[in-house]
């Protein structure tokens, strides 16, 4: 499997900047997602990878092989198209067989390993059907191992479970993530899903207007986010613009509309400066509502609205001096809150409190 | 529209089409089959196939058709690939030009054909010039068959249905489907033979069933070359002694059979259903800027291929314009006299009143016909509204030449359908022939009409108080003009040069619709040809302007009128 560099990468569409300098390393055998909104570059990246773009500027390394220039059908990746681009003119067996033929693999071999990654995709035996006769989810598994029984040096999939219903979905995730990882493949992921993005990924690049916004884990990712747009984008957040107050040993004090709120910093290599304009990211499972006020991080609000969805309850919060209202998500709750009006604290760990420099 | 009012248009169409569609088919059918005692017989049949002079013109028509649709897919293929792929300068104004061949009347065009490749033609003396030929050892091109002039002719007039066909194909073609054959490694040409090409087949065969119709029953161009060995101008030179001659009734019912027998085993070989539209496409197709050399390439393709297909007809423009032009490269004396003899004769300026108003009736009875049948095929619920559907797309699958020698059969006099010629005129007959051969066309705009605008756009009309109807003739109607006019407009052009019934149902020269009058012309001695050229080149000017106005209304969607 290979490892992937890229390095100043630019691709333009006539004035459009679709990828803007980008850098990235894949190390080998690892699921890598690319996450970001519509038109973030993301399926642009993926496919320059793959050979169909060829980017204007910069490099793109296999091993410290360099296939910038490469074409598609020379780089032995195999990709998982969104749309499964299965070829209806060929039955199953014949689509799945199609990479072995094109590399010269003897038919005996070809042979056994279509059936291998038929198996392996829980298709044995449908070899015969034809493409228009499968469900959705069955042409999905055809897609996978056509992809698979090539075995590429890197599998890329391109939002491959958006045309399947939610249960098949959810499904489908663990499924390619157990068979990525009994072969040790390099694989890339697009997807806007975050939560696809979040249970299955090794790490995640989050992608926005053809930059790299944050690399990293998905812990990594959702709970210490760089930048007020990661925080935005992965999951749900408040975000309260506040300066700071001071520094302790423990946490840094910031202080908001609401009142002084104590918070950490996610980046390292980020240290504000006394009285730097600021914004904190809260999100809405660490902030818990009190009747009393709490001893630290208190925000004061009235009851706007609740929302009871079974494992969770949620509340919006009008705070005094704040335009927006603020979200909270409550875990279990056995009583539903819904005195309307009604003032309630409401606080969060300082650990749960992301400080991010403003926008 | 209410269910009532709905089925009265199902009912309308339906017993239209039985009378002027299925009845004419019956008629000669039968008259194929019944003896002189009244009874079935199929002695006459046997009596064909026993003919030989009758058995080599089914072949040669067998022969037109099939070397025809090669030589139209063999031409229109790569322009179609070559323009699916890159982007390069003049594109539109190439892909829209490339098309105007379709709408030049082949026949007049086989008199430039004639003109070049005739033993005392432009290319012979052109080669006697460069002193590569003996002057008095001309070589004769054309053949003693004549197959190949016609071939020519056939394949330059109809290479448009192919690369309509192919282009709307390919650009419905998910790239996708491309793109995951180079990444598992297969590239180039190998690509086009393993994935490309099956997956447009449907496309391709659609255009080739259309063009080998077309070009087995062509009747126009043969007559001109004097390749009488085909079955269709056996068949018109039959209709001259038609009360007791059952051998034409015969040729027509072989020929229909044929024509339906050849349209099921292609259909069977190649035509499985719509395949390239499984899925939905994930990215839009992007045309690739085309380097300078591959950009001289599509220009250069593009250029030559409507050059020689223009060629004929810049030979009848020649003609038309020459005083004399034998074995010469070029005419040695040119005049404007034929232009305004054209003009001046009694039977081109009636020929063209006649033609103008068959044409514009036709257009009219197509118009209401086709924005009815595609409301009820496309916004009803209808039972047996695709029957409808598919009836009203059966005449492009129907030779031309089979329908009008049906409509001349059965108005015979002593048939039911006599009072339809009022006292020889045979203007209420040809405008129905006219109009049910061109209904597919309005049918296919119109529908494709109503599918684009959103049914709720009428239900927003409704919902404010506006009667169905007025809601449909306010909102919709109006939207979907630009569909409508395309397709009056094709269907308007088409009716202009209809060879088959004009030729066989006008026979009082007073009645003449132009190509019947072109014909005329042609065979008359003296100036004739020259005259016919004459009006020819006004009947090309006027249809280059209709078509070219289509053409940018409706874009690549011109595809879609030219599939059963």
């Amino acid at each position: 499997m290979v490892s992937i560099r890229i390095r100043g990468l630019v691709k333009r569409f006539g004035d459009v900047v679709a990828l803007d300098h980008l850098d990235l390393n894949i190390e080998s055998g690892e699921l890598f997602f690319l996450l970001g909104p519509s038109g973030c570059g993301k399926t642009t990246l993926l496919r320059s990878i793959a050979g169909f773009h060829i980017p204007e500027e910069g490099e793109i390394t296999f091993d410290r092989q360099d296939v910038t220039k490469v074409p598609p059908h020379k780089r032995e990746t195999a990709m998982m198209f969104q749309s499964y681009a299965l070829w209806p003119h060929l039955n199953v067996f014949k689509n799945v067989a199609f990479g072995l033929e094109e590399r010269r693999v003897r038919k005996p071999e070809i042979k056994r390993r279509v059936e291998g990654a038929l198996a392996m995709v829980k298709m044995e035996g449908l070899g015969n059907r034809k493409i228009n006769e499968l469900s959705g989810g069955q042409q999905q598994r055809v897609a996978l191992a056509r992809a698979l029984v090539v075995r590429p040096r890197c599998l890329m999939l391109d939002e491959p479970l958006s045309n399947l219903d939610a249960k098949l979905r959810i499904e489908m995730r663990s499924e390619i993530r157990r068979i990525c990882k009994d072969f040790g493949l390099t694989a890339i992921y697009v997807t806007h899903d975050q939560k696809e993005a979040l249970s299955m990924a090794d790490r995640m690049a989050i992608l926005d207007e053809g930059k790299i916004i944050q690399v990293g884990t998905p812990e990594e990712v959702y709970r210490q986010p760089r930048s007020t747009l990661v925080a935005g984008f992965v999951g749900e957040t408040n975000l309260i613009p506040g300066t700071i107050e001071f520094k302790s040993d423990d946490h840094i004090y910031v202080s908001t509309a609401l009142g002084d709120i104590a918070g950490e910093c996610a980046d390292p290599e980020w240290s504000p400066e006394q009285n730097e304009k600021v914004v904190l990211s809260i999100r809405p499972e660490c902030l818990s509502i009190h009747a009393e006020k709490p001893v630290q991080n208190a925000l004061k609000g009235y009851l706007k609205e609740s929302i009871y969805l079974g494992e969770t309850a949620q509340y919006s919060l009008m705070a005094e001096g704040l335009s927006q209202l603020i979200h909270i998500s409550e875990l279990n709750p056995r009583r539903v809150i819904r005195e309307k009006n009604e003032p309630f604290y409401v606080t969060a760990s300082p650990e749960d409190v992301v400080i991010l420099p403003a926008p | 529209m209410s269910r009532r009012l709905s089925i009265l248009i199902y009912g309308i169409t339906a017993v239209f089409f039985a009378l002027f569609f299925a009845y004419p088919i019956a008629h000669t059918v039968k008259e194929a089959f019944v003896g002189a005692n009244g009874k079935f017989t199929i002695e006459y049949l046997v009596e064909l196939f026993q003919n030989p002079i009758y058995v080599e013109g089914l072949i040669n028509s067998f022969y037109m058709g099939l070397f025809t649709t090669i030589l139209a897919l063999v031409i229109a293929l790569p322009l179609a690939l070559l323009s699916n792929r890159w982007q390069f300068p003049g594109k539109s104004i190439l892909n829209s030009l490339i098309l105007v061949p379709l709408i030049l009347p082949p026949f007049v065009g086989a008199l430039g054909v004639r003109q070049f490749l005739g033993q005392a033609g432009v290319l012979n003396s052109f080669l006697i010039d460069l002193g590569l030929m003996q002057a008095d050892a001309p070589f004769d091109w054309l053949g003693e068959g004549r197959l190949f002039g016609v071939v020519i002719m056939n394949a330059l007039h109809l290479y448009p249905i192919a690369y309509l066909n192919i282009s709307a194909a390919l650009a419905n073609l998910d790239p996708a489907m491309d793109e995951a054959a180079e990444n598992l490694g297969c590239h180039g040409i190998r690509r086009l033979f393993r994935v490309t090409f099956p997956l447009i087949m449907p496309g391709m065969f659609a255009g080739a069933t259309i063009i080998f119709i077309w070009s087995f029953t062509e009747l126009g161009v043969p007559l001109i070359f004097d390749f009488s060995r085909v079955t269709s101008v056996q068949i018109f030179e039959g209709i001259k002694d038609l009360s007791g001659n059952p051998f034409p009734y015969a040729l027509v019912v072989v020929m229909l059979v044929a024509t339906v027998l050849f349209y099921l085993i292609g259909k069977a070989l190649f035509g499985r259903e719509n395949m390239a539209s499984s899925g939905r496409a994930s990215t839009g197709r992007v045309l690739q800027k085309a380097s300078p050399l591959a950009a001289t390439i599509c220009i250069g393709a593009f250029s030559l291929v409507t050059g020689i297909a223009v060629l004929p007809h810049i030979g009848v423009i020649l003609l038309s314009l020459s005083n004399d032009w034998y074995q010469t490269i070029l005419p040695t004396a040119l005049t404007g006299q034929h232009y305004t003899d054209a003009l001046g004769h009694p039977l081109t300026l009636n020929s063209i009143g006649n033609s103008l108003k068959y044409a514009s009736l036709a257009t009219g009875l197509d118009l209401v016909l086709g924005i009815a049948v595609a409301y009820v095929v496309v916004r009803t619920k209808l039972p047996g509204r695709q029957f409808l559907d598919a009836m009203a797309m059966l005449p492009l699958a129907v030779p031309g030449l089979v329908l009008a020698f049906g409509y001349l059969a059965m108005t015979r006099e002593g048939q039911p359908f006599d009072f339809l010629i009022l006292g020889e005129n045979p203007i209420v007959i040809l405008v129905i022939a006219y109009s049910i051969r061109r209904l597919p066309y309005v049918v296919r705009s119109a529908a494709a009409g109503f599918q684009q605008t959103s049914v709720s756009l009428e239900e927003a009309a409704q919902n404010l108080g506006s009667h169905p109807i007025k809601a449909l003739g306010k909102v919709t109607l109006p939207l979907i003009t630009a569909n409508l006019i395309a397709g009056g407009l094709l269907a308007f052009s088409f009716a202009m040069l209809e060879v088959s019934d004009s030729l066989i149902l006008a026979e009082q020269q007073q009645h003449f619709p132009i190509t019947k009058a072109i014909y005329a012309l042609i065979s008359s001695l003296g100036t004739g040809p020259n005259l016919a050229s004459a009006l020819g080149v006004w009947a090309m000017v006027f249809l280059a302007v209709t078509i070219v106005g289509a053409g940018l209304i409706l874009g690549r969607k011109l595809g879609a009128l030219f599939r059963v």
